[in-house]
């Protein structure tokens, strides 16, 4: 039916573009990839803010730029692009279902598979946010499409609930196209995104941002009309007598991402429980041999940069297991330790230079993160949930360790403490 | 506006009303069904797990009850009128759990009461039975009282169906047209609307939560109702193996019954009742919400908050709430002739295919002439669910039509094909898109999808973005324009538009 395809990528946005092009560059001969939306790029479409390519090009371009340089050199190295095209179903055998209005419905077996699917926003309910049930109510993703790529406002009168960046990137792009935001309402003591974009997006247009406070009520029907804020208590519940109403023709959700996994899932692939998204080792290999993860799917970034990087690796790994070459072993499991929420990868060969990112739990100060009990760590003045930590390990760091061993527990502590 | 005539008139397109509707459509009868909202079954009807049982399971179930009738008349129906309409009916089978003695002896007095009125069908189930069923299940449930017969359908979808195949069959349909007053003259009833008057010899109430206030417009009111709230939430498909069957318990406490059970399309649905409530308050609390959630828990306890993907009320009217819960109103107004009252309350549903044989009689000895038709055809189709079909199937469907290889709601695996087959049936809106075709009701409530299904009905209603509404009315999606709110925006605008 179809010439045979060697690495299979699904999803194009910045993770499936960057593995695509490393696919190619590591000598995989037939690369697809499949987009469900009508343009490459995933999301990078809707994001025209900048921000984008600091730390991968040096450069600071806006979304659809940095998006338009992979998609350019996707076309040049001839990757083959699917658009209009979702993959229904993926089995542990690489065999794919492609429901695609250009090319009508086909089944495939590639010789490796990325998934490269991104993550989708966290909704109302999931975060338990009552009243009414009106139109008016967006994830700010879905406001920023409607703005950004439609051409439509949801609102005048805005008030944004959680404050990821992409809640904080429209309460500046709203406020600039004439709406007013009543304010940036968080359960938490702090900023659930980048400083950046705190002192960037919310700081410098004063929008007034209500920390520990949460959205107890939602008003109005079949519009809304108003909300009511309330603190919270330790629990993040709302403590009575605390009640303020804000009266608003719009409430966005920015209240958090989840790694998209259902395809995952059918394939049988091992998802991390606290992340929601699969268990990758140092090549990005998934549990399922030949089926490769890279981006958000795997953990959600706040750098479209390390999502790029991240998923090089994918790409590159699935070329080499598409050509029969041997990948890195999983030797060494990475445990998180105290204050540590995840680690990616989950596993590494100990024999190769490598970059763990993770996450800590709470917030610290003057932290050290240690690496097992023998390598040097990284010193760090502050660190939060919001912010990824990245590490980057050379290979001599390894022959420090123990031969034999076979888990390395990494810990956040206090710089004194070693 | 010019006065629509016709000879009878069903107020209010819910379940019963659209199943009067369909019934009376067997007939050479001239009927007009009215709905007020902009379409079918947004009231009651939406709201509602779509359980089609026996009744048995209501525990104040009586012989004597009028509604109990209803509802064993129509469980003969219920699968066939499903079959006729392309509606999916599954039998799931129904089991009462109960975790200590006295829940078991309720559920005993239950069964005999059933049993003298012939329902024969509940058997006990050991506990290790039970666990086989329902693996699931708390380790604290001793046993069930199982009940092969209950099955789960959409009743939304079946709503649709029956005003459909009415349509089909000749009743003229008005959607968006609210009923404002009715007048008895000489000839009839005058019914003052939004949509202009309507001139009617019989006139049936199905208004669902307004049946007593519509029956008050002309004096028919002989009946008192009371609303009844229920707690609902819809879990993620990626848990709907969690539960096989329609589990239901009670237990003292806030939302003393609780049920369980999955949908027809891979979700659980779990709800509590039943509190009185003002009827207009469909909103929820995050209290109440807790509360559901962990009725739900205390039966299956690995379902989890996080798996919540919606909440929502529902109302049902029930009649003598103060008396204990009684009974239907289904009935010809003793005051008023030509009027015909209903409500169920609970179970509306199952009982929905007799109630409306039940309502064609109580016309006909209010001296309706009842002729039947020889051309009736009882066969509606379904739209095309993409997502059920074979791969051979989806590869010609696609082949024949490129839209049906466009997926738009990416959780429920929805096509632009079936999105504009839903626009064509009657869909205006996108909870009319919502409820005919599930665009936007799967796990990420569409975040993906809204975007889409707002530009898809523009173009097929030939409409702009910003006219698409929600749910009709003042629910518009998208309020502004960019660079409308900005100072000499509005030009900006104008000359974008020009």
């Amino acid at each position: 039916m179809q010439q045979e395809v060697d690495v299979a990528i699904i999803g194009s946005g910045p993770a499936g573009l960057a593995a695509a092009i490393k696919a190619k560059e590591a000598g995989a001969e037939n690369v697809v990839v499949f987009e469900r939306a009508e343009h490459l790029g995933g999301l990078l479409d809707q994001c025209v803010h900048n921000g984008f390519g600091l730390l991968y090009f040096g450069e600071d371009l806006t979304g659809p730029q940095y998006r338009d340089r992979f998609i350019e050199k996707a076309m040049d190295l001839k990757v083959n692009a699917g658009l209009e095209s979702m993959v229904l179903e993926l089995s542990t055998d690489h065999t794919m279902k492609v429901a695609s209005s250009k090319e009508g419905y086909s089944s495939l077996k590639p010789k490796a598979v990325v998934l490269a699917m991104g993550c989708r926003e966290r909704t109302r309910f999931a975060i338990n946010i009552h009243g009414t049930r009106p139109t008016g109510i967006y994830t700010a993703g879905q406001a920023q499409r409607f703005v950004n790529v439609d051409g439509f406002i949801p609102g005048k009168r805005i008030v944004i609930l959680g404050s990821g960046d992409i809640g904080m990137i429209m309460a500046r792009r709203l406020t600039l196209e004439g709406a007013k935001v009543e304010a940036v309402v968080e359960a938490l003591p702090y900023v659930g995104g980048l400083i950046r974009n705190e002192v960037q997006c919310v700081h410098d247009f004063d929008i007034p941002l209500l920390l520990k406070h949460t959205i107890s009520k939602v008003h109005g029907f079949p519009r809304i009309e108003a909300v009511t804020v309330s603190e919270v208590d330790e629990n993040l519940d709302p403590m009575p007598g605390t009640e303020q109403k804000i009266e608003c023709d719009a409430l966005l959700l920015s209240v958090g991402l989840i790694p998209e996994n259902e395809l995952s899932l059918m394939a049988g692939v091992e998802l991390d429980p606290v992340v929601g998204g699969p268990v990758v080792d140092e090549a990005r290999q998934t549990s399922i041999p030949g089926i490769f993860a890279g981006g958000n799917v795997v953990h959600v970034h706040d750098l479209v940069d390390n999502v790029t990087w991240e998923s090089e690796i994918a790409g590159e790994s699935a070329a080499a297991f598409a050509k029969g070459e041997k990948l890195p072993s999983r030797k060494i499991e990475m445990k998180p330790g105290r204050n540590i929420r995840y680690i990616v990868p989950h596993t590494i060969s100990g024999e190769d230079d490598v970059t763990l990112y993770m996450r800590v739990k709470e917030p610290e100060r003057t932290v050290r993160i240690r690496i097992g009990d023998v390598m040097t760590g990284k010193v760090k003045l502050a660190v939060k949930p919001s912010s990824m930590e990245k590490l980057e390990i050379p290979a001599s760091e390894f022959k420090k360790v123990k031969e034999g061993t076979r888990e390395i527990v990494v810990d956040c502590v206090a710089k004194e403490g070693r | 506006m010019s006065t629509h005539e016709t000879e009878v008139l069903i107020v209010g397109g819910g379940i019963l009303g659209a199943a009067t509707a369909r019934e009376l459509s067997k007939y050479k009868v001239d009927t007009t069904l009215v709905e007020k909202e902009t379409d079918w079954g947004w009231g009651s009807t939406k709201a509602n797990i779509g359980l089609v049982c026996q009744g048995g399971d209501c525990l104040e179930f009586r012989k004597e009850y009028h509604r109990s009738k209803l509802v064993w008349d129509s469980i003969p129906m219920m699968e066939p009128l499903c079959q006729e309409l392309e509606v999916s009916f599954k039998r799931v089978g129904m089991l009462g759990v109960f975790m200590d003695d006295e829940q078991k002896s309720k559920f005993g007095k239950m069964k005999s009461r059933a049993e003298q009125v012939g329902i024969t069908s509940h058997q006990w189930i050991d506990r290790d039975t039970l666990f086989d069923m329902e693996p699931y299940l708390s380790k604290k449930a001793l046993g069930a009282l199982y009940d092969p017969v209950p099955a789960i359908i959409d009743p939304v979808k079946l709503n649709i169906a029956l005003a459909e195949n009415a349509k089909q069959n000749g009743v003229h349909t008005m959607l968006g047209t609210k009923v404002i007053d009715i007048s008895r003259g000489v000839e009839g009833f005058e019914v003052r609307t939004n949509n202009g008057p309507i001139k009617t010899s019989f006139i049936v109430n199905a208004a669902g939560v307004y049946v007593d206030k519509v029956a008050r417009m002309v004096n028919a009111d002989n009946f008192v109702v009371y609303p009844i709230k229920g707690y609902l939430g819809i879990l993620d498909k990626r848990v709907g193996g969690l539960v096989r069957h329609n589990i239901w318990r009670v237990a003292p406490g806030p939302g003393e019954m609780n049920i369980v059970e999955p949908t027809v399309d891979g979700n659980i649905i779990f709800g509590i009742q039943l509190m009185q409530a003002k009827r207009d308050d469909l909103s929820t609390t995050r209290e109440m919400a807790a509360v559901a959630l962990k009725r739900v828990q205390d039966m299956v306890p690995a379902i989890s908050g996080k798996d919540v993907i919606k909440f929502f009320v529902g109302f049902m009217m029930m009649r003598n709430f103060e008396l204990g819960w009684h009974d239907c109103v289904v009935e010809a107004s003793p005051t008023v002739p030509q009027f015909i009252n209903v409500t169920i309350g609970y179970p509306g549903l199952s009982a929905c295919p007799a109630t409306a044989k039940e309502i064609v009689k109580l016309l006909a000895d209010q001296e309706l002439n009842l002729v039947e038709k020889a051309d009736f055809n009882p066969k509606r189709r379904e739209i095309t669910d993409f997502s059920q079909l074979s791969d051979g199937e989806k590869r010609k469907l696609i082949a024949q039509d490129a839209k049906y290889g466009h997926v738009v709601c990416r959780c429920e695996t929805v096509t632009e094909g079936e999105i504009v087959e839903a626009i064509k049936r009657g869909a205006t809106t996108v909870d009319g898109i919502k409820y005919r075709t599930r665009a936007g009701t799967g796990r990420c409530q569409s975040g993906f999808c809204r975007s889409r299904v707002i530009s898809i009905l523009a173009r097929e209603l030939g409409i702009s973005d910003q006219e698409v509404t929600m749910a009709g009315g003042k629910s518009q999606e998208l309020l502004y324009r960019d660079k409308e709110l900005l100072e000499g925006g509005e030009s900006i605008c104008s000359k974008k538009l020009m």
